[in-house]
This record gives structure tokens, sequence and C-alpha cells, in this order.
């Protein structure tokens, strides 16, 4: 919302300069946005009286120039032609920096002295092209200032209005805001009745649609003459960026800016028959204004003749029947629309206007007739014509503002502040509350709110009045009361916590992705689950909700590749989406997903860099469940389809439930997203690792024995499970054998084809005695023995 | 003569010692003089025939011999491990300029961190955390919080839609974390309080706005709560955040779910107030929203707007991430690029 400061003092006294202004505007909730000087590069601009124009005596294309500006007489030369003696121009002093960062010196023309320059409308900025000097009006003093003359000594501030104060989209709204700040007065507006001297123009009107629009009022003017407004009109509309369209749809316009009060006039030709306020019937057409064909449905009010709808109610004008140069009667409306109604049928259309803005938020249903009467007494002025009666239709379905009981105790308890009940009072009279006081034991008074203030409903809206024309600033900070004991943790968020310290020391990087991505990649990496769509996507490429992590870490790498990342540890957290087939409910499942890529370490001289592999995430995956669980996960052969076959495996929680996977990307799949490298890949849920109960209690015991340890070398088939063989050692002697580990896997020379060679070391123990060789031996030969039946194995 | 015999032994003995170059020569040396067999044995064999008082003062001779002799071997011995020790160490050079082996470091995505930093300092206040869900209802995340439906508060909200529940009902993306506000009061009975950190989406997506953007909202619901302790609160947590002294201000503005309600601007990081582009010349950032909860609000979840009253305030994490980070793009924070991410860790 733009206004001026001499647009502002048309309605109030306001001595404050725009910076100001604009800084008690913005602590009041009106907060300023921006502020522009119109009169920006005009300081040494003035009205000159050219009192002599010659031939330059060296040039002929230029002319040399008297110009008189009050007492002085200035010599200045001029390339223009349109100029002639006794005409009105504008004239750049020297020492001026015109708008277009033009300085103006003292200067030799051809061996002339020129003090100045004659200016055109476009190097004062006021228009992108203009031909020759401006010329100004007869009448205009030589002397004045060319931003006075022109309307320019004003500065335009722009405010941002919130929803809730539609009452400030009108000028004489935002100087009632001032009134309230200041003290100062605002000024009345002045009664206005016009004489009607068309009385058999009857504005023929049916209100069909009440809920819609609850008051209607109609007028035709006869005989008016459309055509440019007068430049004052022009002006004002321009300098706060609106179009000066003809003098009749200026005086809207005007009126809309200045009192907040929308209005639309109809081309009376255009209309047959009576106007009927009416819903709209399914299917009917409207051409709007702004050439787009609208398709109406019941829901919407509109404004219709005889024959066919007109215009959207409060919304926009039909394209027909529009005030035209060739229009000569007019039929004038002035109502107050319902503000849902406006808003259903805006957003339906998506059709935006300053006229629907306004309805929306609520204008002011007893303001109507001051307000036609004022824009037939305007529209008389500018375009003539002759008035004819005013048809004002109430249909009752607008109720004045209930009252509001308030409590002055209650507001300052709220606020925090400590006013007394007549400064409340105060204020609230200010903004055009009516304040009664009830009698009774605790101080209470009645307030009847202003017909506009369509957002002042109960007693805590009056709190924020009172406190914010009193002043947010002036309310004494202190900090709330809280009880000492410590809040408890939220488990969950806990976990994440952890699970993203753990990665962090693991020397992985956090990456956040979007929540929707392109179905073609989330289906490439859950082809099992239909991902939820979104109505009304920005794009294709974040159009479903995410059902696993991965994707959006695919592209992540994607992007980092191609971009010569090639180093890559990411791990993500966060919620998938996943729609239950039997009731469509989405489920929203905490995950994390790791993805790594290229070298295991950045290249440095200590050492030959490897690639990563396989078993550089399982082992971060082991260190995770062992941080967090105590324990380690199954896995077992097998996992998603766009994993390579034989390096992936399925995650298992209790009960063998599949927690997620841990696999190398299928190079088939990595050769279609064109990533060079080998990408390895988990997917878990983030619940699996809560751990109830898993981490290790009790006494944990430490032998004070000596232990013995033995390695062994079989050679056995190759693809043999070394985690089987683990195991199966384990089971000899639970007791005594307190680790078995694979240190060495070999293939090769001296191996057979399709055979390994394979080392355990094992750790025997006893918590209560040294063991003795015998012993030893005794498990050794059963390892020995157990490994070579059961996977076919020889010692080596 | 067997003086003479022990002088000339003393003598060759200990510069013997003195030349030997290694621990074995020093051994050798030792066995040549003091060893059973060795010289001074074979001197000390005429020790009979020497009368009584001269063996007296050749016995002392002997000894402080042996005396020098072993103290002349340790030192010797001393020696040699330290130039031994000197050698060793002479061959262990390292270029202490190379750089160390490479550690991967990891890093927490500055989202994160500053999630983090800012339920930390709330918690410490006494506000627990709590969480809801991303796909909402429309009561949750509007009718309950005072935006009816065709309120123009709607169009603060460029919502995402899901198709709607089997049952019908409406379900979209949470514009903001308000809902959690909902969640955490449904139910329940103040006091209450929370702080609820998460992920927000809207439809807009330009140089200053992602799809998706985290806040933290943030609320309580006690006897006697009002606007001033709002202050103080929120005044508090930006210094904290900020880690320096800096003007707070409070400006009147709009939320369908408080009144009244607040905007907070903070004196401008970047130019101390004076103007500058990030705070577009006016001296000031905006960073949260806030009010009082409006009654409405309170009446939706079933708690007794007479005798209890609320506060709430919402911020957006990028934006103060950005701040406290000195981030410029906003969509940086999405891309994930590894060296912006470890540039920001």
């Amino acid at each position: 919302m733009k206004i001026t400061l001499q647009w502002l003092r048309d309605h109030i006294d306001c001595d404050l300069d725009a910076t100001t202004l604009g800084a008690r505007l913005t602590m009041a909730g009106l907060e300023l946005d921006a502020l522009q000087r119109l009169d920006q590069g005009l300081d040494m601009v003035q009205v000159g009286r050219l009192e002599t124009v010659d031939p330059h005596p060296n040039a002929d294309r230029l002319t040399l120039c008297h110009v008189r500006i009050g007492e002085s007489c200035l010599q200045i030369v001029c390339g223009a032609k349109n100029h002639r003696p006794g005409d009105k121009v504008a004239v750049a002093r020297i020492g001026a920096r015109l708008p277009n960062g033009m300085e103006i010196q003292l200067g030799q023309i051809r061996g002339v002295t020129s003090q100045g320059m004659l200016c055109s409308l476009k190097e004062l900025g006021l228009a992108t092209e203009s031909e020759g000097v401006l010329i100004l009006e007869p009448a205009t003093p030589d002397g004045l200032s060319i931003a006075q003359a022109l309307g320019r000594d004003d500065v335009v501030l722009e405010l941002g209005i919130t929803p809730n104060r539609g009452d400030c989209l009108g000028v004489r709204g935002v100087a009632r805001e001032v009134a309230a700040l200041t003290g100062k007065l605002l000024k009345p507006l002045e009664a206005i009745t016009v004489p009607i001297e068309a009385p058999d123009a009857i504005a023929q009107v049916r209100l069909e649609d009440p809920e819609g629009c609850p008051r209607y009022a109609g007028r035709v003017i006869r005989g008016v003459k459309v055509g440019p407004s007068p430049a004052w009109l022009r002006n004002r509309l321009e300098v706060v960026g609106m179009r000066a369209i003809n003098n009749v749809v200026d005086v809207t316009n005007y009126l809309l800016l200045d009192l907040n009060q929308p209005l639309h006039a109809f081309d009376l030709e255009k209309l047959q028959g009576a106007v009927v306020v009416r819903r709209a019937a399914e299917g009917e057409i409207l051409r709007t204004l702004d050439g787009v064909e609208r398709k109406l449905s019941p829901t919407m009010t509109v404004i219709a003749d005889q024959e066919r709808v007109l215009a959207l109610a409060g919304i926009m004008g039909g394209e027909e029947s529009g005030v035209t140069e060739a229009t000569t009667d007019l039929f004038l409306e002035v109502a107050y629309f319902d503000p849902i109604t406006t808003a259903r049928t805006g957003r339906r259309l998506e059709l935006v206007s300053e006229s629907r803005h306004r309805f929306e938020r609520g204008t002011d249903p007893e303001a109507i007739s001051r307000v036609m009467e004022r824009a037939t007494r305007m529209i008389l002025d500018v375009a003539g014509g002759l008035a004819g009666p005013v048809t004002l239709l109430d249909g009752g379905t607008w109720h004045a503002p209930a009252e509001i009981f308030y409590r002055p105790d209650r507001v300052n308890r709220l606020g925090g502040i400590d006013l007394t009940p007549e400064r409340m009072n105060t204020l609230l009279s200010a903004l055009g509350c009516q304040v009664l006081p009830i009698s009774g034991e605790e101080p209470r008074f009645m307030v009847i709110p202003p017909s506009w203030r369509h957002d002042l409903k109960r007693e805590e809206d009056l709190v924020e009045e009172i406190v914010r024309l009193h002043g947010y600033d002036q309310v004494p900070t202190t900090l709330p009361r809280v009880p000492a004991a410590p809040p408890v943790p939220d488990a969950q968020r806990l976990l994440a916590e952890q699970v993203r310290e753990i990665f962090v020391g693991l020397g992985y990087q956090e990456a956040i992705d979007y929540a929707f991505v392109a179905p073609e990649i989330q289906s490439r990496f859950d082809a099992a689950v239909t991902p939820v769509r979104l109505l009304n996507p920005l794009s294709e490429e974040q159009s479903v909700l995410r059902t696993t992590l991965i994707a959006g870490l695919i592209e992540t790498a994607q992007r980092n590749l191609n971009r010569g990342n090639m180093r890559l540890r990411l791990f993500e957290m966060g919620r998938v989406f996943l729609p239950r087939t039997e009731d469509g409910v989405l489920d929203e499942v905490e995950r994390l997903a790791c993805l790594l890529c290229g070298p295991v370490e950045e290249v440095s001289a200590h050492a030959a860099v490897r690639a990563v592999d396989f078993f550089d995430l399982k082992g971060d995956m082991e260190a995770l469940f062992a941080a967090l669980t105590g324990s380690m996960p199954e896995l077992s052969v097998g996992g998603p389809a766009f994993l390579h076959p034989l390096r992936c495996a399925a995650i298992r929680g209790a009960g063998g439930r599949a927690i997620g996977w841990v696999g190398q990307l299928h190079p088939a799949e990595q050769a279609a997203l064109d990533i060079r490298r080998e990408i390895y890949l988990l997917e878990l849920d983030l619940a699996a690792l809560s751990g109830k109960g898993a981490k290790v209690t009790g006494e944990i015991v430490t032998s004070r024995f000596p232990g013995i340890q033995s390695d062994f070398t079989f050679l056995m088939p190759e693809r043999t499970a070394s985690g089987e063989v683990m195991a199966e050692v384990v089971a000899v002697n639970a007791a005594l054998i307190r680790q078995a580990r694979v240190v060495a896997i070999y293939t090769g020379t001296g191996v057979p084809e399709g055979w390994k060679s394979l080392t355990l070391s094992v750790l025997l123990q006893a918590d209560d005695r040294t063991l003795t060789d015998v012993e030893s031996k005794g498990v050794a030969e059963r390892i020995i023995a157990r490994v070579v039946e059961r996977f076919g194995a020889a010692l080596r | 003569m067997l003086e003479d015999a022990l002088e000339k032994l003393k003598e060759s003995a200990l510069a013997a010692l003195t030349h030997a170059a290694t621990h074995a020569e020093l051994e050798a040396i030792r066995v040549q003089t003091m060893g059973k067999k060795g010289d001074l044995t074979q001197i000390l064999r005429g020790l009979g025939q020497m009368d009584e008082s001269q063996r007296a003062t050749f016995g002392a001779q002997a000894n402080a011999f042996k005396e020098s002799f072993a103290n002349r071997l340790a030192e010797r011995s001393e020696d040699l491990k330290q130039a031994e020790l000197h050698q060793k160490l002479e061959k262990e050079w390292v270029d202490i300029t190379l750089p160390g082996r490479p550690r991967s470091r990891g890093t927490l995505h500055p989202v994160t961190r500053a999630q983090n930093e800012i339920i930390a300092i709330f918690t410490a206040m006494g506000f627990p955390p709590a969480s809801g869900p991303e796909v909402e209802s429309d009561w949750h995340n509007f009718e309950a919080l005072n935006i009816p439906p065709d309120h123009p508060a709607r169009e603060m909200h460029d919502t995402f839609y899901l198709p709607p529940a089997l049952d019908g009902r409406k379900r979209l993306l949470r514009t903001h974390t308000s809902p959690v506000q909902i969640r955490v009061m449904e139910g329940k009975q103040p006091p209450l309080r929370a702080i609820a950190p998460g992920k927000v989406f809207r439809c807009d997506s330009d140089l200053t706005h992602t799809p998706m953007f985290h806040q933290v909202e943030g609320f309580m619901v006690d006897e006697g709560v009002h606007f001033g302790q709002l202050k103080g609160l929120l005044a508090t947590f930006l210094v904290r955040f900020f880690e320096r002294e800096l003007p707070v201000r409070f400006r009147p503005s709009f939320f369908p779910f408080t009144e009244p309600s607040a905007e907070v601007d903070m004196g401008c990081l970047f130019c101390d107030g004076q103007g500058c582009r990030v705070c577009k010349r006016t001296g000031w950032l905006e960073v949260l929203g806030c009010g009082l909860i409006h009654p409405n609000v309170l009446t939706n979840v079933g708690i007794d707007r007479e005798r209890y009253s609320g506060f709430a305030f919402g911020m957006g994490v990028e934006r103060l991430a950005m701040l406290k980070y000195g981030i410029h793009d906003i969509r940086a924070l999405f891309d994930n690029d590894v060296r912006f991410l470890t540039r920001h860790a």
C-alpha cells in the first residue's frame, strides 16, 4: 500500500517528516517497506519564463534564451525547437544533479555562456520518452520549484499492511492510525450531498444474493464526458503506482485508495434492464477486464443484467460493460461485498485485484452512501453530467460489530504493562471505538468497535490495540517463570543426535535433501511402493513424497561428482512417507541412509589410497550398532534389486525383521545414472537403533588368567561364508573360545582355483584358571575337526 | 717392579678404553684387563713376594686402579650409548612440514547445527523438545490455529496438498511447525511448554525461498503468562544464539493464532544497525514471529482462556543459520555440495 505525505495531510495535520512517520507506523504494525522522495534530483530545478528566444550566433540548430526566474535572469543555450518567448519552462540551474545523474555546470557552448539547462520530462525523470522541453501551464509562477509545480514535492511511503488491517488500505485509514499515535485529530470528512438533477434516471437494482452482497448502492449519472483526468488526479494516481485511465475510472480508483472503498462504473448503455446482484449459474462465462474468459460457478456472486453477467462482484468488471471514451451515461456501483465469498471466488479464479484485496479484508459497510456522494461529486467535477437518485439496498445480512467488554486489569495483566483505564480509553477512542463505562466492582468498559474494524471482536483484540499504540517497546521486559526441573529429553531426538555424532566421528558429512523427488528416481530406488503424489507440485522433479532417502542421496552424489567432488561420505536422517496399502494412512518413518564413493582417504604422500568397498560401509554400520545397541545386527544375503546381487545384504533386527540393507549400487544402475564410480549405500530404520534394553547390563568380568592365541589356516571352497566358519568355531566350546576372527584370506599361487586359504585367530581363555596345554590342544583339535567336516576344508 | 707393571697397565688400559669405539671393544678390554686371566690378575700374582708394608701400599694402588678403570668403563659405555642413540635418531628424520595423514572430518549440516543450538538454549530455559508429523490435517495446520477456510491469512501459506485420506480428510504438508503446539496441548492442561523443531513446506521457490525449510516453534501456557515475559525470553535467546549483545525490537504484526502478535527484529549483524544491503538499509533484521496465543486456539484445545494465557513463537532455522554462519544463498543449503558442507562445518 503506497501513500504520499501530501495525500495523508488531506486527512490529518501531520508535521512529522517521512522518515519519522515511517518509523512510528512501523512500530505500530504498519511496516514501512520503502520510502521514495519524489523530488529526488529536482532540488535546483525551477520554473522560468522565457523572455527571449534567439538563434545562437554560431550554431544553426541551437537557440540562445534568456529566462526570468524571480529576480534573476539566466542566459541558456538550448537545442530544442518547441519553446517560444513567454513559455513557462523547467530550468535546471547550475549545481543541479538531475534524476538521470546529469550535473549542470556553467558551460560554454559554441562560444556562448550557458547558465543552466531547459529540461524535458525525460530529463526530469518523469517520463521514459518525451519530445522537446517541458512547457508548463502559463499560470505557473516563475521561481516556483519544479517539484511543487508538478506536484512532486512529496514522499511516497510504501507500507506493508497485514491481512487483519484492511481498514488501512486507504489513506484515511492510515491517517487514523497516525491520529491515534500522535494524539492529533483526524480532519472530518466534508459532508457532501449532490443535487439530483436527473430525477428520472432511476438506478434499477435487484439484490438477490444478500449473503454475497449485504449492501448495494447504484446511481445513474447522465451526460458525462469521458476523457483524461486533470493533472492533479493523474499525478496522485501515478505517484502511488496506479495507471491513470480516464476521468471516471480515475475517480473510482482515487476513492479506492483514499477511502478504501472500491467502486465500479458501468456504461449504462451496455446494460439490458435492471442490474441484478445474484449467484452465477453453473458454467456461465464472463470475459473480465483483463481479457480472460472466466468460467463461473454458483458459489460466486456476480453483477448481471437481464441478459448476462456484467462483473464479478467486488473483484473485476467485465470487458463489455466498462466505461470507454464513448460512454455518456454511467451506472455507478458502491457496495459492501462479503469478505469470505469474495476471497473464495478470487482464489478459485486465481484473480488478484485491488478491489478483491480490499473486499476480502472487509470494507466499511456504513460508508457506502458517503462514498457514493463523494464519488458523484468528483465525477461531476471532472467529467460533468447530471446525477440521478441513489438506489440503496440493504440485504439485512450485515450486522454492526458486537460490543466487547473489557477489563483494564486484564489488559495490564496480559500485556505486562500498567496503564490507567483513562489512557486505554483514549487510545481506543482515537481508533473510532465508542467506549462506555459499566458499573460494577471491577472497572469494566463496553466498547463498540467502528464499522471498518472487522478484526476487533474480543477483549484480546483490544489488548493488542492498547499495547501496540502504547508501544511494544514500552512493555517492561522480564523472563517467564518455569520450574527448575530440567525438561525430560525426547528419546527420538536424543537417538538422532547420537547417530549424527557417531557418523560425524566416522567422517561422514550430513546432507539434507528435499522430501519430495522426481517419480522416476523414486521408483528406481523403491519400485515396490507407490509414493504419494502432491496435488500441486512446483515441478515434476519435486512431485512425489520420498519413500526412501536413497533417491535424494544419489542425486546429491551425482551433483557432487559432476562438479569434481570425487570423495563422498554422506549421510542423511529424515522421514520417508509410506502409504499403507490397506487404509491409505501415510506412515512417517525416520530413516538413516549413507553413501560412500571414491577414495577411502584423501590422497597423500603417506600411503597409496584405495577406493572404498563394501567393508568400509559395513564396518561403519557395525560401529554404529556397537555404540548404540551393544550388539551386532544379523545380515542375510539379499537386498533391493538396484544393488549388486552378490554385494548386498539385508540387515535384520530382533525377530529377524528386516530393518534395512547395505550394498553396492548395481553396475547397471550406476551406468544408467551416468555415474563412473562404485557407490556403496545403506538405509536403515532409525527405530532399529533405539536398542531398548539391548545395552549390556550386569557385571562385566575380565579374566585375570592368561589366554592362548592360536592361528589356524584352512583351505576351503572360495564361497564359504566366513561368518558361518567363525560361528561354527565358537560353537565348539563357547565357554573357552572368547574370540574367533578371520585375520587373513588368500587366493592365488599355491591355492587351487575355486578355493581360498583362510586364517582364523582364536583366543582361548578361562575365567577361573590358567589353561593347560592339554586343554588347549584338545580344543584346537576339535576346532580343526569341526571346520574340516562342516566346510569340506583342509588344514594347511 | 710390580708398581711399574701396574702403572703401565693403568696407562695402557685407560688409553684402550678411551679409544674403544664399540661396546664389544670395551668388553674385550674389560676381560683383558680385569678378567680372571686378565692383566691385573697376572700382576697381582706377584703380590706374594712382597713384604708386608709394600703389599698394603700396592694393594691400595691396585684398588684405586680398579675403581678408576670401572669409572672410565662406565663413562665410555655411556658415551658409546649416547653416540649410538644419536646415530639412531639421526637416521629417523621426518619432514615435519609434510601434512599429517588425512583424517576424514565429518560435518553436521549447518541447519542441524543451528537447530541444535536453538534447542539447547530453549531446553536450558525449561522448554522440552517436541515433534509432530510433516503430513498434517487441515485442522492442525489451519483451523485449530484460528485460520478458517477462505481466510485471507491462508494466502500467507502457499500450501502443498496431498490427495485426501480414504476417510475424506484433507491432507497437506505442514506449512509451519505451529501444529505441534496444537498436538502438545490437545487433551492436556497447563502448565505446558515445548520447543518443536522440524521441516515445513510451502510451494514457493525463488532466490530467497526453498519449497522446504525448517522452523522451530516454541510455546508456553500457564497462569499469569504475559507479553513482557515473551519479550524477555526471545531477547535472551537472540543474545545467546548470536553470542553478542544486540538490540532487539518487537513490532506489531499479524498472525491468526496470536493476539497480540509481533515480529521480532534484531540489530543488523553486518552493519551494527547503520544500514546495509543485508538489512535493506533498515538496520534491522527480521528473525522471529511471536505473540500471545489467541484465545480461540486455547478454546480449540479445551484450555480455559480466562484462567490461562500463553505465548508462542516461531523462527526460520535457515534464516538464523545463514545469519550466524554467513551463508548467502538459501538454496546452497539443500544442494549439499561437500565443499560447502566442509566450509560451513
